[in-house]
């Protein structure tokens, strides 16, 4: 899927609550202007006299910039919290003559922002420096130029980012497919909310393939169905090997998240002495086709634990 | 020929621009000329207290199927009742509390409780019920009692359903500056998960006979790591173990002892040092994690096993190192090489098997399955001018086993993705790419050698191609209208495959519209389909061929509209269908129907009352269908015996009131 980050149905109602993001006075000038002024600004450091109260005599009539205060963000009572140093100026730069008239450009971020995801998020990384962005810089979302204000909100009481009935939202406004894929025959829970993409993947980035949390597919999986781990007596080497041979994580038009009905399924793989490779006309004939086709014998199908299950049927 | 020699003359023309991406880190601000002491933020101080919404709810169910309460959050029929919260508590000295709850009460809810100062310490206090239904009418003759089952000329109902209870427990503390090393942080979480219920499982009587296999089982986590960092670095030593158990026990018939093993408990630990450096506009990632896999079990004891207990220990290594770096402000680089192990140190012995394997004999030694993986990545983003950017990358993969058909697979592909902002609305995104696998000469494995057919090739270790490509476009003509469009086509082709799978085609579409009407009013409509077919070749006394089209249809639209009845009332409403569909043929002819569809449709309102109050209705309706060919009766089949059969067929509905307390 392509998953470049588009003013999406997640994103479209923030445009349009703060249509003054796209109507500031230095509207008019080019992403590499507007980066070197304000590279300008931030390197000759004139922060105003007051902090955040020369800010909010103009801005403290504008809602957004006042929930600031609701959240982690604005709390002046912690060490860690912007609004403990530089304040307001912390992240969007040093004032300088913006007060007088309005003219002079700040940092700003998120969809109505001119200024390069990379330049926004380097206000972000400077104190988010943990291992949960350590991959961030390979990430597909780094790549995409996805900015952190495109997904996390710091004026607000809470980022929405934080609340697990919301997540699914915000990532499925990109990835479309995903989203198609949780209302198919079968899925994980996702479509209710009781799952999150974020229980196996980290936005952020990841050293493991597909930006998964755990250092594999499969031991992401364990995560919930430890019951499958093992080791057991008697492996099922393409089990071992990768869950994802046999099973689509994101949603299949198949029982059971399988890539393809039983017994088709397993006979992409085994024809042994005929067995395995019986040509099963049509379902709901025979033992191979019916109730749970191979696995009507072989129910191991991860693995068998009992001295004489070779065959993963005990 | 103009279009590329546009973008090039961009290309060039922006090179005049600044050479770096910006740098706005507060670490670097320049603040010699800053006093904070002037900074006091009269305008910002907020009273200490609480704030949120609780609200409950009460309603009722009005359904014959307990399936329909994966939708609508409970399987009961009839009256239900659940509490949500949004609530945040801040006290003077930064101390901040959330509780957060969800359908609590229902089969499905949570709760959740954060509560410290923020950067510095945090408790965190979680529990969920997560259940999954299936069926409501599986049909057994076997009736399971402390590992035995019991044959019964009656046959017993049972619901095939697991719940899920999870309860969470979690700490981070902040130790601040250590000394001149860097900033100490650490973090402990314990989670407990208890997993009851049913699930569908089969055993040999040696006839298949479907049954209703008891689940009772928990899982116990605990994760917990130190973090360092500095100015331009971080480390974090992290552990993290599970230990699985098991409450059910082998299973046994009468007649015949331990025909069904249990899954044996297990534990697992991992221990992760990673770390991250930053040398200007280069950043270097590395990770390297130490695991173990036990398992310890005691083995059925019967003729033929020589062990009391099997010592199960398998040993992974993963190690990974990625550097990334801007060469300017157009050009970033990236790379990562991979390192993966799985050894495994389980004992070996030789067991005789009650089903003589043709292969093998009546003896066989259990195989142990090792498995060591390198991948290599690279990539590069170039932005060609604003609004235009190229990607492109290379990914390599090698994989050996042991005991397999094929000991060495090795994966390579490239891909290119050009995103452009074409003119003002509209934006194009194209991508493809291309795979191939290959590897060592593919033969029948070490313990299989003799008797599997020597044409088969197994689709996970053959030789394959695989093509793909992606169209997104995004079309935002006014700006409160967004039309999204998403199509992808691939193909694996295993082209070395005569028996196996031949042939996979995966393609489809996806359209996304959002409006924002008015300030009040938004609504939003979708649909998508897709395709996915495949071809395979089996043999058992001749070659024969078999066809399998996939296809999936999704739908969805509403709308939301607020400020009713001054600025009181909220209306909204959301519809979505999906259907998933499998056609199988075969030169037999085609399998019976396997498709399922949903309806699924939400009407709300919302109604203030007063500041502090709100009663919203939500009537909720899903209509599901599901049928499988292979389900039969019971005994539809000579020789097998099923649970039924278990399709879905059922109208739910929910009605559901809800009283809203806000506090300011």
């Amino acid at each position: 899927m392509i998953s470049t980050l588009k003013i999406s149905a997640f994103i479209v109602p923030i445009i349009l609550l703060f249509p003054a993001v796209n109507a500031a006075p230095w509207a008019d000038l080019s992403q590499t202007e507007l980066e070197q002024q304000l590279e300008q600004k931030f390197s000759e450091g004139k922060y105003s006299p007051k902090g955040a109260d020369s800010c909010l005599m103009c801005h403290k009539r504008d809602q957004k910039v006042m929930a600031l205060f609701q959240g982690v963000h604005g709390a002046l009572d912690n060490s860690r919290s912007p609004m403990a140093g530089l304040q307001c100026e912390a992240c969007h730069g040093p004032m300088g003559k913006h007060n007088r008239g309005g003219k002079e450009p700040m940092i700003s971020f998120g969809a109505g922002s001119k200024l390069s995801s990379d330049s926004q998020n380097s206000v972000c990384l400077g104190c988010h420096n943990d291992p949960k962005q350590m991959a961030w810089h390979n990430s597909l979302h780094n790549l995409e130029q996805v900015a952190c204000a495109d997904c996390h909100q710091v004026h607000a009481a809470e980022d929405p980012m934080l609340n697990p009935l919301r997540i699914n939202e915000a990532c499925t406004s990109c990835h479309t497919r995903a989203k198609a894929d949780m209302s198919k025959r079968s899925a994980h829970p996702l479509k209710w909310d009781r799952m999150t993409c974020i229980d196996c993947h980290n936005p952020h980035g990841s050293l493991t393939e597909s930006a998964l949390k755990q250092t594999s597919l499969n031991t992401t999986c364990y995560e919930c169905h430890a019951d499958k781990r093992g080791p057991v007596l008697w492996e099922h080497a393409p089990v071992v090997e990768n869950c994802a041979n046999c099973h689509k994580a994101h949603g299949s038009v198949n029982e059971s998240l399988l890539k393809a009905r039983v017994p088709q399924l397993c006979q992409q793989c085994h024809a042994d002495d005929g067995h395995a490779a019986r040509a099963v006309a049509q379902g709901g004939n025979s033992a191979f086709g019916a109730g749970k086709s191979c696995l009507n014998c072989h129910s191991q199908i991860h693995g068998s634990n009992h001295p004489a299950g070779s065959l993963l049927s005990r | 020929m103009r279009f590329p020699l546009n973008l090039l003359t961009m290309a060039l023309l922006g090179l005049s621009g600044s050479a770096m991406a910006a740098d706005f880190s507060v670490n670097r601000a320049n603040t010699d000329k800053v006093n904070t002491s002037g900074f006091q933020c009269r305008q910002c101080q907020l009273a200490p207290g609480l704030s949120g919404e609780v609200t409950a709810n009460a309603g009722y169910n009005d359904s014959d199927d307990i399936h329909s309460g994966n939708a609508l959050g409970d399987g009961r029929d009839g009256m239900i009742a659940s509490v949500d919260a949004e609530l945040g508590y801040r006290s003077q000295g930064g101390y901040r509390s959330q509780l957060r709850a969800h359908d609590l009460g229902l089969d499905n809810g949570f709760v959740s409780l954060r509560t410290g100062r923020p950067g510095q310490y945090q408790l965190a206090l979680d529990y969920r019920n997560l259940t999954r239904f299936e069926n409501s009418d599986a049909a057994t003759r076997l009736w399971h009692d402390k590992g035995l089952l019991q044959p019964s000329p009656n046959l017993r109902y049972l619901d095939l359903e697991l719940e899920r209870q999870q309860a969470g427990i979690g700490l981070s503390y902040d130790f601040g500056a250590l000394a001149s090393l860097g900033n100490l942080s650490s973090y402990v979480r314990y989670d407990r998960e208890e997993k009851q219920g049913h699930r569908s499982a089969s055993l040999i009587t040696p006839r298949p006979v479907n049954f209703a296999l008891p689940v009772d089982e928990s899982n116990d986590k605990l994760r917990a790591g130190l973090q360092l960092s500095g100015h331009n670095w971080f480390t974090e030593l992290a552990y993290q173990g599970s230990q699985y158990n098991n409450d059910i026990n082998n299973l046994s018939l009468p007649y015949a002892t331990d025909l069904y093993s249990a899954t044996p408990d297990n534990q697992a630990h991992q221990l992760t040092l990673n770390g991250q450096y930053r040398l200007a506009s280069t950043i270097f990632s590395g990770r390297i994690v130490a695991g173990r896999m036990l398992q310890d079990e005691g083995l059925i004891q019967m003729t033929g096993n020589p062990l009391q207990s099997w010592d199960g220990q398998v040993n992974t290594t993963d190690a990974n190192l990625a550097v990334s770096t801007a060469v300017n402000s157009r050009l970033r680089l990236g790379g990562q090489l991979d390192y993966r192990k799985r050894d495994n140190d389980s004992s070996v012995a030789e067991f005789v098997q009650l089903e003589l394997n043709p292969v093998s004999g009546a003896i066989r030694q259990n195989p142990l399955l090792d498995i060591e993986r390198q991948s290599a990545r690279l990539n590069a983003s170039y932005r060609l001018a604003p609004g235009y950017r190229l990607q492109g990358g290379y990914e390599f993969k090698q994989v050996e086993r042991s005991y397999g058909e094929r000991e060495e697979t090795r994966d390579h592909s490239l891909w290119a993705k050009l995103g452009m902002q074409l003119v003002s609305p509209l934006r194009l995104d194209l991508k493809a790419s291309y795979g191939d696998r290959g590897g060592s000469r593919y033969q029948a494995g070490e313990l299989t050698s003799s008797e599997t057919n020597s044409l088969l090739r197994k689709y996970h270790l053959a030789d394959r191609r695989r093509t793909a490509m992606e169209m997104g476009l995004q079309y935002t003509p006014l700006n409160w209208m967004t039309l999204d469009f998403n199509s992808h086509y691939a193909l694996d082709d295993y082209r070395d495959t005569v028996i196996g799978l031949t042939e996979s085609r995966d393609y489809g579409y996806d359209l996304n519209l959002s409006l924002q009407l008015s300030e009040r009013l938004s609504a939003y409509g979708t649909a998508g389909q897709q395709w996915i077919s495949s071809q395979q070749n089996g043999d058992q006394l001749t070659p024969w061929h078999s066809d399998i089209k996939d296809n999936f249809i999704s739908l969805g639209a509403g709308l939301a509209y607020s400020g009713l009845l001054d600025e009181r009332l909220t209306l909204g409403a959301d519809y979505q269908f999906a259907n998933s569909e499998g056609n199988t043929l075969t030169e037999g002819g085609a399998y019976d129907d396997y498709y399922s569809f949903n309806h699924s449709a939400e009407l709300y309102g919302r109604y203030h009352l007063n500041d502090a109050m709100a009663l919203k209705l939500t009537y909720r309706y899903e209509r599901y269908f599901d049928t499988d060919g292979n389900e039969v009766g019971i005994d539809a089949v000579t020789g097998l015996t099923t649970l039924g059969v278990l399709n879905h067929n059922y109208n739910a509905h929910q009605l559901m009131l809800s009283f809203s307390y806000l506090l300011p």
